[in-house]
């Protein structure tokens, strides 16, 4: 007689108590799986609106960039030449390159009406508004393949910059109607000199520059600290620099963005030390703590959750020794050794979790792939444009269910298994 | 050929301050192939004493030699393997393993062996042995199919099956009617003459005690009668 044949002929035998447990541990399993699902599917978005959004999975510069970029960023720029283009594009992985110009910049609107003929100052809410904000100057066709997000979130009404040299920006649309800018109608003339906006930033030797232009388009907040954010025509933020065939950085577009370390390693033995690479991840470690945070919470919540039901198997087990014990005092009498008393007990526990992570996985599975095929509409933290999660779960953390399961489940059984086997013959032969 | 040489027994029990005493220095031969019986008034230490020839507990003084082995200060585990080798079990309430039927219950013992015999030649002898205790038409119903004394038989047939050199009965008719009590009794008695396997039994049952070739009657932890030859 096999002990894992007994061991599922005693879980047949309390029939109620065994469904009671395994019920615990199929909604404990369910709620783990699907939570996981969530957060991953939340993390995606979040990643792709950074990513696909704004940065790109990789970027290069000029040694010395990021670490200065607050201070002189124009000072180390890049020839832009197609010998480099061609270079980062032949990495593996890499599917796209944008050249572009990061930089503090300056709009001023309008204002609402001339000055009075007779010298006055005009009222303050009718002067125009000037403000500073961060530009990112790209080649739009270069820049959808890197942050296709960004290109497909423009506000309606509004256009991504129709070229690299259009006299058009786009900006934060928070903060377009801060500045009370409205969009200009595509295909419609340019308004008089007098009525567009101006495009203000310092070049490399601290002269003002500037351009007229209109407001293209907005687009909304898609990740966290985009607010007084704007894009810019690459030609139109070169002459403004006066840093025509020049950029600042190389946004990369990935196959796949987890295989960024990858390419960063390859390109920087490719490209010597002349040039920086870096991955999202450590041009923005605020996602890389805040996914950190999220998992850190999630494996709070699941281990509260598994606790709980793995102290449901401590008591069924508990209840179970209690109601056996003359029987596992004949078990004991006839020659049965501890460690097989125990090894009875463990099997009972494995069998449960097993049986408990199989329908809980199931449950769960059904409900992601539900989810991820349905998608849930939700704003990505920070953000206030709607994105859908589409929840999901590795094989490795199926896995990890899988044998984590019935390993729980195991050594929540331990503990009744060796109290059974403690039991001396005598007394338990006693027993009522 | 003595096969149970008991001498200088004794048994006390801590019961919070007080030590009670069930065995006071007992000393019993019994030999190979006897069928005897076990008497005395509830708290006499009839049960002690059976549980200590029993391997079921430990003597706290004096020495046990079992089958020429001395296994009075074995630990738990080697006294496991003496009971599975050497002793078989009859209780009262025949203490069967519900989830099993008859046939497993039978064969239990032998299957938890550290190296159990060929499943098919076990099963074969459990065949045997039912058909011998007149269990073969239910070698697959469950305990709660069975009647009380079919129970019992099966509880028999589980305690032959490692062909032990002691079978120990507890009160094996305390729970049967007297019609049932009285084929038991012979079943056991017949089997006691085929195998030669020597019985030892505690019991109130005066048709027991009337079968018996031999009768214990321990009083105040002594034997008060019968332990000699």
């Amino acid at each position: 007689m096999a002990l894992f044949k007994l061991a599922v002929r005693n879980l047949r035998r309390n029939q109620r108590r065994t469904a009671i447990t395994l019920v615990a541990m199929v909604v404990g399993v369910t709620g783990m799986v699907g939570l996981r699902g969530f957060i991953n599917g939340q993390q995606d978005v979040l990643l792709e609106n950074i990513i696909k959004g704004r940065l790109g999975a990789v970027q290069v510069h000029r040694t010395g960039y990021v670490k200065n970029v607050l201070t002189s960023p124009l000072q180390l720029d890049m020839a832009d030449t197609p010998e480099l283009r061609g270079r980062l594009s032949a990495a593996p992985h890499v599917i796209g390159v944008s050249p572009r110009i990061e930089f503090g910049a300056m709009v001023s609107t309008p204002d609402k009406r001339p000055q009075p003929e007779d010298g006055s100052d005009l009222p303050e809410a009718d002067q125009g508004k000037t403000s500073f904000f961060l530009a990112t100057a790209i080649e739009p066709e270069s820049e959808s393949k890197v942050t296709p997000r960004r290109h497909g979130l423009i506000n309606k009404g509004g256009r991504m910059l129709p070229s690299a040299d259009a006299p058009e920006l786009v900006l934060n649309d928070e903060f377009a109607r801060g500045l009370e800018a409205p969009v200009h109608p595509a295909g419609a003339p340019m308004p008089p000199i007098e009525q567009q906006l101006a495009l203000l930033a310092g070049d490399r030797d601290g002269a003002l520059n500037g351009e007229n232009m209109v407001l293209g388009g907005t687009l909304p907040s898609f990740s966290a600290g985009d607010k007084r954010i704007g894009v810019v025509p690459l030609a139109v933020a070169q002459r403004v620099l006066r840093m025509e065939g020049h950029v600042t950085e190389y946004a990369l577009a990935l196959d796949d963005y987890t295989q960024a370390d990858a390419v960063r390693d390859g390109l920087k033995a490719k490209l010597g030390p002349d040039y920086e690479v870096h991955t999202w991840a450590e041009l923005f470690p605020f996602i890389k703590s805040l996914t950190g945070t999220q998992d850190f919470i999630f494996s709070i919540i699941t281990g509260v959750f598994f606790t709980v039901v793995l102290l449901g198997i401590v008591n069924a087990m508990l209840m179970t020794v209690l109601e056996r014990t003359r029987e596992i005092g004949t078990m004991l009498a006839v020659g049965m050794r501890r460690r097989q008393i125990i090894r009875l007990f463990l099997f009972e526990g494995v069998v449960i979790g097993t049986v408990g992570a199989l329908l809980g996985l199931s449950v769960g599975l059904l409900l992601i792939a539900f989810t991820h095929s349905r998608g849930i509409p939700l704003p990505a933290p920070g953000a206030n444009v709607e994105s859908i999660v589409r929840p999901w779960v590795s094989g490795r953390f199926v896995v990890g269910v899988l044998l984590g399961t019935p390993l729980g489940a195991a050594l929540a059984t331990l503990w009744p298994a060796w109290r059974a086997s403690r039991l001396r013959p005598v007394e338990a032969l006693a027993s009522a | 050929m003595s096969l149970i040489d008991l001498k200088g027994i004794e048994k006390h029990y801590e019961l919070g301050k007080t030590t009670v005493t069930a065995l006071r220095g007992v000393d019993l031969t019994v030999d190979k192939g006897e069928f005897t019986v076990v008497t005395g008034p509830s708290g006499s230490g009839k049960t002690t004493l059976l549980n200590i020839i029993g391997c079921l507990d430990r003597a706290s003084k004096g020495t046990y030699v079992l089958d020429g082995t001395d296994v009075s200060d074995r630990d738990f585990d080697d006294l496991a393997e003496v009971r599975n080798q050497k002793i078989g079990f009859i209780f009262q309430s025949f203490n069967l393993i519900p989830v099993l039927d008859v046939a497993e219950n039978i064969e239990f013992p032998c299957a938890v062996r550290k190296n159990p015999e060929d499943a098919g030649k076990l099963r074969a002898r459990v065949n045997q042995l039912a058909k011998r205790v007149g269990l073969e038409p239910y070698l697959h119903h469950k305990p709660d199919e069975l009647s009380g004394g079919q129970r019992q038989r099966v509880a028999i047939a589980r305690a032959l099956i490692t062909e032990p050199r002691l079978v120990l009965a507890d009160e094996p008719t305390a729970n049967l009617d007297s019609t049932t009590s009285e084929s038991i009794i012979d079943l056991m008695l017949e089997l006691n003459k085929e195998q030669g396997v020597t019985f030892l039994f505690s019991t109130h049952d005066p048709r027991v005690v009337k079968h018996a070739k031999r009768a214990l009657h321990i009083q105040d932890g002594r034997i008060a009668d019968g332990a000699g030859h």
